[in-house]
């Protein structure tokens, strides 16, 4: 029970610096918003905006959760924008690993607009790996 | 080495004794069979997305997802799927009480199991659910309102003990006000969502909906307001905080158990939260005193009106708050509370209804009234 009791308020602590506040009942933590332009960087240069289909793939058929399926649009960061930020950045990773017939791509960049409550806006880019045999 | 020193350790045993005291004291598991029953559609709410990706031939990793643990088992796309469909059945059973402990730690570990397979699984009311149901597949809480129950008794047997060790309660209390607590408190620590900042964002950016719902201006623009955001924060900081500590104090218990219950209706209309409002109000039964038929309802049998309200009382006393009794003919209804306070009449009636699950939110302001306070004071 004290075992429990600890973890659980542990959990709570830790809330105030991970990114996905795991059972820390953090609940409409923010009014943040964010966008972001999102290209495909292919090896000759091109940067493809990723609304465009692509080899077969489409961005919002493949990221269809946590409010990533159309990013150009500003959004409300329901959990947060460090929340929303990292799942934007692993979103990126997936699907750079993850789309086998795509041969041109070297990696996919995002270029995000936040604005924390009513703050000024920040601008960030977030980058994947650059992908094995891409190009 | 003074006397207090020499005492402190001896203070230090006496308070562990009477927290194990307390854990260990066998108390009535109703609250937790009824939360069992009603956590089953919330398993329903919270797979029902899953089993539909499954109906259109997509799971988890067929679009983005990201593991917690590279380690983490991951099943194939059929096993995955008839595991969800088994998450689903078992809390039907669970609900039922149909192989109740089984179907109970069956539903958790499904739920438990998915929950894990993605960060982007993750959302507090999931957690939530997840918390609830570890609990309920710890007590053994299939024991009434159950087929298990019923099958025995069809069968002859003797019922099982209804009470059981309390640690499992007061776990879930504890859960319970740390999820209003933390919450109250992440807010609180934030100057922005103390401020109003957060709140008033959130309504501007949402004006284009209030317009559409039938508000007069001043209410729109009330609502628009920064100044009004000011005080309104802080309102739904201190009522969250409040609903933490109130659940814990027996005179404010159930003002508490109200307020959250308007809480999580004006959640429910305003924000898209799954099957949070469904399972938090469902957990706030454990906050009822964990005994069982120790008020009495004294009922004329020869009064129609009587009878009905016996009739309702059966039927609604999920807690089993009641005990119902045949009054003289001729006498009105009464009801005996616990401290042997009797109230009859309207009162007696305003006051079963607000020990009754389905009623009390409606009928517990009516105790507020002067007549029904100087009744019982009386």
């Amino acid at each position: 029970m004290v075992s429990v009791v600890a973890l659980q308020l542990g959990l709570v602590a830790r809330g105030y610096w991970s990114d996905h506040k795991e059972f820390a009942f953090q609940m409409f933590p923010e009014s943040s918003t964010w966008r972001a332009d999102l290209v495909r960087v292919t090896a000759d240069g091109r940067r493809v905006p990723i609304e465009r289909p692509w080899s077969g793939y489409r961005w919002d058929e493949l990221v269809t959760d946590r409010g990533l399926s159309y990013p150009s649009i500003r959004h409300h960061a329901d959990a947060g924008l460090e929340n929303q930020l990292a799942f934007l950045g692993s979103a990126l990773d997936w699907v750079a690993s993850n789309t086998p017939r795509d041969r041109e791509t070297r990696y996919l960049e995002a270029t995000v607009t936040s604005w924390h409550n009513d703050d000024p806006p920040r601008i960030e880019v977030l980058r994947s790996p650059v992908r094995e045999g891409g190009g | 080495m003074n006397a207090a020193r020499v005492g402190a350790p001896l203070d230090l045993r006496a308070l562990i004794g009477a927290f194990d005291d307390l854990l260990g004291r066998r108390v009535s598991m109703r609250a937790l069979a009824l939360l069992r029953v009603l956590a089953g559609p919330a398993v329903l709410l919270h797979l029902q997305p899953f089993l539909s990706d499954a109906a259109d031939g997509r799971i988890y990793r067929d679009v983005f997802y990201q593991p917690y643990a590279a380690w983490y088992p991951e099943l194939p796309d059929q096993v995955y799927v008839g595991l969800l469909w088994l998450g689903a059945a078992a809390a039907i059973a669970m609900s039922l009480g149909l192989l109740t402990r089984l179907a109970t730690a069956t539903t958790f570990a499904v739920v438990t199991y998915n929950l894990f397979l993605s960060t982007t699984h993750f959302h507090n009311n999931r957690a939530y659910l997840v918390i609830v149901l570890a609990l309920l597949a710890a007590a053994p809480c299939g024991r009434e309102l159950s087929l298990d129950a019923w099958l025995r008794r069809r069968r002859g047997r003797a019922a099982l003990d209804l009470s059981a060790p309390a640690w499992p309660l007061w776990l879930l209390r504890f859960e319970c006000a740390a999820v209003y607590g933390a919450s109250g408190l992440s807010k609180l620590l934030d100057p922005d969502w103390f401020g109003g900042t957060v709140t008033w964002q959130r309504v501007l950016r949402a004006r284009d909906d209030l317009e559409t719902w039938p508000l007069p201006d001043w209410a729109l623009s009330l609502l628009t307001d920064q100044s009004f955001h000011t005080g309104a924060a802080k309102l739904i900081v201190l009522t969250e905080l409040l609903i933490a500590i109130g659940l814990w104090w027996p005179r404010g218990r159930y003002a508490a158990v109200w307020v959250a219950v308007v809480f999580h209706l004006a959640i429910e209309i305003s924000a898209s939260v799954q099957v949070f409002s469904l399972l938090a109000i469902a957990v706030l039964a454990i906050w009822a005193v964990p005994s069982t038929r120790d008020r009495v309802i004294r009922i004329d049998p020869t009064s129609v009106g009587q009878r009905r309200w016996g009739a309702v009382v059966r039927r609604l006393d999920w807690l089993a708050r009641f005990r119902l009794e045949p009054a003289q003919p001729g006498s009105s209804l009464e009801v005996v509370d616990r401290d042997g306070t009797a109230l009859r009449g309207a009162p007696a009636v305003g006051f079963s209804a607000s020990r009754l699950p389905l009623t009390a939110w409606f009928a517990l302001p009516a105790l507020l009234l002067p007549g029904l306070r100087r009744t019982r004071a009386g």
